[in-house]
This record gives C-alpha cells, structure tokens and sequence, in this order.
C-alpha cells in the first residue's frame, strides 16, 4: 500500500517540471531528489598507479559501479550504451595512453557534458602514508575553492564533481556518518584533489576566544536539536588528517553532450604531454646537433690546413734541397 | 585599435568578411598544434573541432543582422571586441601577448554565436544529434588534412610554431556553459538542505594563499585551510539540520583503507620514529665517544698528579725528619706512614700552594699523553731497539724465575711451569704424588 501511494504521490510531483533529467526526481521539498550512479572504468593500457587510483575512487563512491576495461579509445560514445545498461548517469572513464599518460573523462551520460582532464601527480591511498581513515562509503563534505564561482567552466566542473563525488543522499551502501571531506581547488589553472579525514578533537582552553563565533552558532544549533547531549557538541573541535589520494587534474576539454557534441570549452593553457615531451627531445637534439656540427667544422678546417700544408712549398724541404 | 571604428560604426557593412578571414588563419595553426599533440585518429576529439567550425562559418554569415544586437544589449562588448581586432593585429609582432585578453575576445565571438544559437534553438541540439553520423565522414577529412598540415609543419620554422601554441585560439562559450549548467545543475541554493549536497563553496579563492606552487608545505597548508574551513561550515550546518555528524565510538563498519593498509602505516611510522631514534642515539654516543676521551686523559692526568703529589710530600717529609730529628732516624720508616703527619701536611695551606704548582710545572713536563705513553711503551720510544730482547749477562744472570722446588717435582709439565707464570699458580701444576714404597717396589720388579 506504502509503495503504491508513494509511487502515485511521486508521479503527481513529477509533472510539475516537465523538463526533468532521468537522473532527478522531486520530492516534497520542491527540490530534485539526487539520484547518481557513476561507472568507474578505465581504458587498456592502463598502469597499476591508474588502476589503484581507481580502486581507491571507487571505494569512496558507494554510488559507484566499477566495470571491466573499455577496448576502445576512439568510440567512446560507447560509453553511453554501456552507461545505460548498469542504470549509471555518470561516467568515470579513465583513458590511458602510451602507458603513461592517463586522461580523466567525467560525463554525465544521457545528455552531457563531459569534461576531459588530463590526471598528474596521482599518488595512491596506499602509497601515501597518511594515518587518517574513515569509514568505507560514508558522505563526503565537499569543499570547492572560491574560483569555482568564477569562471562559467569551472562552475560546470564543479557541478560535475558535486554529482560524482557527492555521495547522494540515503545511497545505498552509504554510512550515516560524516567524517571526511573532499577539496577541490584551484591553483595554477589545474584543480588539485585532496581528501581528508575530519577528526573531531578536545577544544584546547585557549582557543575558546579564537573560536568565539562558532560557539554560539553550535549552541543554538544544539537547541534546536532535542535529545542531542549539549556537552559533547560543545568542546570538540575539527582537525583533519590526510587519507588520500592525491591527484591533480588539468581540465582540457568540455563537450556539450557525453561523449559527444560541441566543444563549448577549450583550455589554452593545457599543452599535451606528447608536446612537452617532444620539445625535450628537440632540446636534447639540438645539442647533439651543435656538437656535431662542431666536429664537422674542425675537420674541414683540418682538411684546408692540410691541403694548404701541401700547396705551399718549403724551400728548405728535404726533398727541394736534396731534389 | 583600428578595426573596432570601423565595426560599431557600421556594423552591417562588410565588417564581418575580414573577421572572417582572420578566424580561418587562426584556426588553422591551432589544428596543426592539435595534431602534433595528439593522435591523429582520435575520433572524438577531432570531430568537435569540424562543428565548430561549421557553426562559425554559419556565425559570419549572419554576423551583420546580429552585430548590431549585441552591441545594443552590452555595450561592454565594444571594447571587448577592440581588444579583439587588437590582438589579432599584434598576433605576429608580438609572441607572449595577455592571455586574459585573449580570453576575453575568444568568449566574445562566442557570445555572438550564441545568440544565433538563441534565434535558431535547433542550434547546438541538432549538431549534437548529427555528431554520430559526421564521425565516420570526418574522420576521412581529418585524414586528408593530417597529411596536408604535416607537410606545412614541417616547412616552418619551430620557433613561429612555438609562438602559436602559445596564442592559439580557443573555445570558451561561456553562454553555452551556462545553458549546459542549467540543464543539469541540481539546486544547491539556500533553500536546499545542506544534507542534500554538502557542499560548501569558499569564500576566498586558494590560489591568492599560495605563495608559489612549488612550495609543497604552503601548498597543502593552504588546501587543507580550505577543506577545514568546509568542514567547520559543514558541520554547524548539519548539526542545524539534526544530521547525525560524528561517529559514536562503538560504531563499527568498514573503513575506507583495510586494517591491513592501517598497520602497514603504523609499522611505517613505528619504523621511522626508531630510526630517528636510533641515529639519536648513534650521534649521542659519538658525541660522548669524542668528549669521554677527554675525560678519560684527564683523570689519568689527575691520577698522575696526585701520586706524584703524595710522593713529594713523602720526599718532603723525609727530609724534614732527617734534618729536625738525626737520633730518631730509627723510627723512620714507620713514620713514612703516619697519617697524623700526613694530614697536618695536608692542611697548611702553603704545602697546598705548593703542591699547585709543582703540578703545574708537572704539566708541563708531563710529557706525552696516554696515547703516546702507551705507544711508546709498545714500540719503544727513540734509542737503540736492536738485541732488546735478547738475552745478556743481567738477564742470563737473573734466576728469580728458578724454584727448586718445581725444578724438584720434575717433569715436562714442572719444566714447562717452571717460568714465571708457573710460579703464580704452583698448586694447579702439582705433579702426582710420590707412589708408595710397595707400589714402587712392585714397578721396579716389572721393570
């Protein structure tokens, strides 16, 4: 009876906006109930550190659905009828080239955009040690940068970011505890991922001053909240710790549709490493060049100074005396 | 500065055809950077780039009738596209030009497109829809151009194509962003509840915090000032809205990183912090090893003095009694022991004085130190070192080594324990007692 009455109810909420995602549905606040369900995949050719870097991202997103490699890296429009399949809205697709070079594509599948990163710096849970942990699946707070507000692009990245990393609401494998947060930042036109865990810790005594204005902010929030043991909200105060891991992402591309569509953003600044790498190969060999163009030069001038040696002849040789 | 007069004061004249052109040069060294960059086949980043250049060339032929539109409704945008024309005027003078600029007049051409976009809504959709199907065309153009762009590139020089990198033209449709922000945007405003997103922006951009990229330190710190700063918001606000925030202890689930990767972080710690330790340790004792030599040299040092002391005061003593008392010389030796004197001694202070300084001048000629005592006592220390081992008359003469005793006991054993070693521990070298008279009367008769 419960299931019916909440389907009909449903129903009757979803017709008052019609030009509604698949991914949203309303419920009784008036706002879009967040539904996400995120395929993690990668390409072949992927290193281990891509791989770990996945496993990791993939047990931070109980929303997640981690699948086997994708064999193609030029039809990845693919993505989308696999997508569908697993019921995901978002694509994780991690794109790796020459073995080296790993590409991140977070799409939102039926209808875009998607947004190609280039991933640098990617240093896995494992490999950092860090002492901080949380538990497996709990909802992260997600902290953006200002710069996020700025640029029409970032804005989008960040709404992506909020829909794949944002554990939804009442997820189904999700704790119901908060304690780590994910910063987005922006620094040197690249977004810089870290997470943390948040660790709640004895107020020391003299902080209390410092820490004036969110005193009374918990206070009231503490009245508000019946039942909650006052004493304990007061005195803890937030520290973090590092979990990991650690990646920076260039954004590179943004696509209007998934896997397809106009380009309505193109970074400037991002110079493929293909391009990087071939300009220090290019530096090397112009060394290489000047060098050998040195020993050229000294042999042709050892070869005059011979020749001349030759043409000109002593008058007190050897053989013009004794001729 | 040129082009703009000429394009706000009419707008609906040929204004748009130079535009035009400039666009086509440019986009082709961007292509050219693209192939170079990526792979060739690379279907899907490749096909962007024909659309938009089909929507441009659509753009400029109805540039003229929107010109006059845009200008109306932004007049910002005037001097957006002055620094347009701007920068395409100093593009070959100019290598490093402002990239904000740049920007600007990217986003502006852009903006126009999207209001062709606007007027004919089927726009970007049916470009979308058409992607699919233009792949598989396009990817036989992109060929063709691959081979032609290649041959250009290599007849230039690498310094001009460098510079273009640098100043290649870029898509920002800021319009087209936003539309595409609607479309999927979940509502993060006030009236959301916060436990729906958690989601906190920043109020201060990070970047300004950093003092330099390369400082990791400064870096992180400031990431995580941001994340703590999120995390504070985050969780007033959640309490606010009753969200249960902290975990109780006696809440056990699994954990992000296995007990397993948790202990290999403890024993990674455990093992740095004995490290640590242990090279503590080593530099302490070495430090000690340095200073305790010191020590040691100067209570050798100190020893030395006080014997040399006390033997003078002896020498003093003796003197004193053999001139004060002739007759009482008999007692003498036993008077060498009298503490009664020796502590009177001891007490005046002139002796005291004078044992100062007899240690001083002592010091002086205390000679070498324990190292080179103990070197020269090993090695021997100038003189002649021949023959000093072997025997001569005193040596040969010297039989305080000889007991007849143990010459008497017999044996090789006795013999061997004869030396001076033997001497020390007779009993242990005991030969076997004498046997009996029957028993030695009973071998004799074998015999």
């Amino acid at each position: 009876m419960a299931a019916v009455y909440k389907s009909l109810s449903k129903s009757a909420k979803k017709v008052e906006d019609t030009e509604e995602n698949n991914n949203t549905t309303t419920t009784n606040g008036g706002f879009r109930k967040n539904k996400q369900r995120v395929l993690i995949l990668s390409s072949r050719g992927v290193t281990y550190r891509h791989r770990h870097l996945l496993n990791d991202l993939a047990a931070m997103l109980p929303h997640g659905r981690k699948d086997v490699k994708f064999d193609s890296k030029s039809k990845l429009y693919q993505l989308n009828e696999l997508a569908e399949l697993y019921n995901c809205n978002n694509v994780m697709f991690f794109e790796a080239r020459k073995g080296k070079d790993l590409y991140m594509w977070f799409s939102k599948v039926p209808n875009g955009p998607t947004v190609k990163f280039h991933a640098q710096n990617l240093h896995t849970m494992e490999e950092l040690h860090f002492t901080g942990n949380c538990l497996k699946g709990s909802r992260p707070l997600l902290s953006f940068d200002g710069a996020f507000e700025q640029e029409p692009h970032y804005r989008v990245i960040k709404e992506v970011f909020l829909q794949m990393f944002g554990v939804p609401q009442g997820a189904r494998k999700s704790k119901p505890f908060i304690d780590h947060v994910m910063s987005f930042s922006i620094a040197d036109g690249k977004i810089w991922v870290r997470n943390y865990e948040i660790r709640e810790v004895e107020k020391a005594k003299g902080e209390k001053d410092s820490e004036g204005n969110d005193i009374p902010e918990d206070k009231s929030s503490s009245k508000k909240r019946k039942g909650a043991p006052n004493a304990e909200l007061k005195d803890t105060d937030v520290s973090l710790v590092e979990i990991g891991p650690r990646f920076v992402l260039t954004p590179i591309v943004i696509q209007e549709g998934a896997f397809g569509g106009p380009i309505i953003y193109e970074n400037k600044r991002f110079i493929s490493p293909n391009h990087v790498r071939s300009e220090l190969r290019k530096s090397k060999a112009t060394r290489h060049n000047a060098r050998t163009e040195q020993v050229k030069e000294r042999l042709g001038k050892l070869e005059t100074l011979t020749a001349q040696a030759k043409a000109e002849k002593d008058v007190l040789d050897t053989r013009e005396l004794f001729a | 500065m040129p082009r703009q007069s000429t394009r706000t004061k009419k707008p609906a004249t040929k204004a748009a055809e130079p535009e035009k052109v400039e666009k086509v040069v440019e986009e082709k060294p961007q292509k050219e950077q693209k192939k170079r960059g990526r792979k060739p086949k690379q279907v899907v980043e490749e096909t962007p780039v024909e659309d938009k250049m089909e929507v441009e060339e659509e753009q400029n032929e109805e540039e003229t009738t929107t010109q006059t539109k845009a200008d109306k409704q932004q007049p910002e945008q005037q001097e957006e596209t002055g620094s347009d024309s701007e920068d395409g005027s100093d593009d070959e003078e100019e290598n490093d030009l402002d990239l904000n600029a740049l920007d600007e007049s990217d986003s502006d051409s852009e903006f126009e497109r999207d209001l062709n976009e606007k007027q004919s809504a089927a726009g970007i959709q049916a470009n979308k829809y058409q992607n699919a199907a233009e792949e598989e065309s396009s990817d036989e153009e992109d060929e063709d151009e691959i081979d032609i762009d290649d041959l250009d590139a290599e007849g230039e020089e690498g310094e001009e194509i460098k510079a273009i990198s640098q100043a290649r033209q870029t898509i920002n449709n800021k319009q087209g962003l936003l539309t595409a922000l609607k479309r999927f945007a979940l509502g993060t405003s006030d009236k959301v509840p916060f436990a729906f997103h958690q989601s906190v922006v920043s109020k201060k951009v990070t970047e300004e915090s950093i003092p330099a990229i390369d400082d990791d330190l400064a870096r992180e710190l400031a990431f995580m000032n941001q994340a703590l700063e999120a995390a504070r918001v985050g969780r007033a606000l959640l309490r606010k809205e009753g969200v249960p925030f902290t975990r109780p202890t006696d809440y056990f689930a699994e954990t992000l990183r296995s007990d397993e990767t948790m202990e290999k972080v403890k024993a990674k710690l455990i093992e740095e912090a004995t490290a640590k330790k242990a090279s503590a340790e080593a530099r302490k004792q070495r430090d000690l090893k340095k200073f305790g030599k010191q020590v040691q040299v100067a209570k050798q040092q100190e020893r030395a003095k006080q014997k040399r002391d006390t033997l003078e005061k002896i020498e003093l003593l003796k003197k004193k009694r053999k001139d004060g008392s002739g007759p009482s010389g008999a007692t003498e030796a036993e008077d060498l022991f009298d503490v009664a004197v020796d502590n009177e001694l001891k007490g005046k202070p002139g002796s005291k004085d004078n044992s100062k300084k007899r240690g001083r001048d002592g010091k002086e000629s205390g000679g070498p130190n324990a190292k080179r005592q103990r070197k020269n006592d090993k090695f021997g220390f100038g003189g002649k070192k021949k023959y000093t081992k072997s025997n001569d008359a005193l040596s040969s003469g010297d039989v305080s080594g000889f007991s007849a005793r143990k010459m008497k006991s017999g044996g090789g054993e006795g013999g061997r324990a004869g030396g001076p070693g033997g001497g020390s521990k007779p009993k242990k070298f005991k030969p076997a007692p004498r046997p009996g008279k029957a028993r030695r009367a009973a071998s004799a008769g074998r015999r």
